[in-house]
């Protein structure tokens, strides 16, 4: 029943294209580790190095963006101080293409400034993202977003179709918030 | 003042500052947690030569292979500090290395060099 009931979930990752899923606490060493299996499995599959490199980059920022903004989070003392963010990662093939998702919970309060960024994203042709990352690029940054801006620009400009995203409430305070990049 | 040497990481550059020579060299991947880490040091660095060396040359030379969106900003940062450098009287010489088939390294060197106005810039096709 056990090897069943497992290989059932298997089976259902591998029949979505799905490379690999991390679904947890995630943090840098994490991030690490996914990240060079991950240009690893690409490269002996003889994927070129440019595309290796977009969908590496798009999941750099977008586990970087759990780390740092996920509202669900554990912070505590384990020898040193520790912060734990907790989100998810998912990378697969669907009709020749790569795609990245990631999803984690966001602060209700911090929805409609998310959605207006992706928004503005989504309305942007290549020429004006690129122009957009190097506004961002020399701009201070913006308070509390330790980067945030720059990170989804990031994303759009390695996109190959707009991002689509979702956000779905939880409660009163929080909400689900998912992304999916397509290479 | 002493030499900068900081060995790479999983995450960060390896950076190699002689003084003597006037030679700043990053090279390898930087994706660290909080790029003011690894940043942090280079600046202060780079500050303390510009401020010493006067009219002296300085060679930059950037050999990285990735870097994520907060390390851009940076590297944006000492492309802005070399300019007005170089435009207040320094040397200034930028190579930025890239491997030939990887398209992304190549854009990023003509899009930080094209604010450049007094800095001596060189994209160095490697490999």
């Amino acid at each position: 029943m056990l090897a069943k009931h497992y290989r059932s979930f298997k089976q259902d990752l591998d029949q979505r294209g799905i490379i690999f899923s991390f679904s947890g606490y995630m943090s840098e060493e994490i991030l690490y580790s996914l990240g060079n299996a991950l240009r690893q499995k690409m490269t002996i599959e003889d994927a070129d190095v440019t595309t290796v490199k977009k969908v590496f980059s798009v999941f750099v920022e977008q586990a970087q963006n759990i780390i740092r903004y996920s509202a669900d989070r554990l912070a505590g003392h384990v020898g040193k101080s520790v912060e734990l963010s907790s989100g998810m990662v998912t990378i697969g093939t669907e009709a020749d293409r790569f795609f990245i998702v990631c999803a984690n919970v966001v602060l209700a309060g911090d929805v409609p400034r998310l959605r207006e960024r992706l928004e503005r994203l989504r309305g942007m042709d290549r020429d004006a993202i690129k122009a957009y990352y190097k506004e961002q690029l020399r701009e201070a940054p913006e308070e509390q977003s330790r980067g945030a801006t720059i990170g989804l620009i990031e994303i759009a400009r390695r996109a190959s179709e707009p991002i689509e995203f979702d956000f779905e409430p939880i409660d009163d305070d929080l909400f689900f918030f998912c992304m999916k990049v397509s290479i | 003042m002493d030499n900068l040497k900081v060995a790479a990481t999983e995450r960060s550059p390896e950076v190699d500052f002689d003084f003597e020579r006037g030679v700043l060299r990053l090279r390898g991947e930087s994706y660290p947690e909080d790029a003011s880490t690894v940043f942090g040091p280079v600046f202060a660095a780079l500050e303390g030569f510009l401020a010493d060396a006067g009219r002296r040359a300085i060679e930059v030379e950037f050999d990285l292979t990735y870097f994520n969106s907060s390390s851009a900003k940076a590297l944006m940062n000492m492309f802005q500090m070399l300019d007005n450098a170089a435009g207040a009287g320094a040397a200034v010489t930028i190579s930025w290395f890239f491997a030939p088939d990887d398209d992304t390294m190549k854009e990023f060197g003509e899009d930080f060099s094209e604010d450049l106005e007094h800095v001596s810039f060189k994209l160095v096709p490697v490999g």
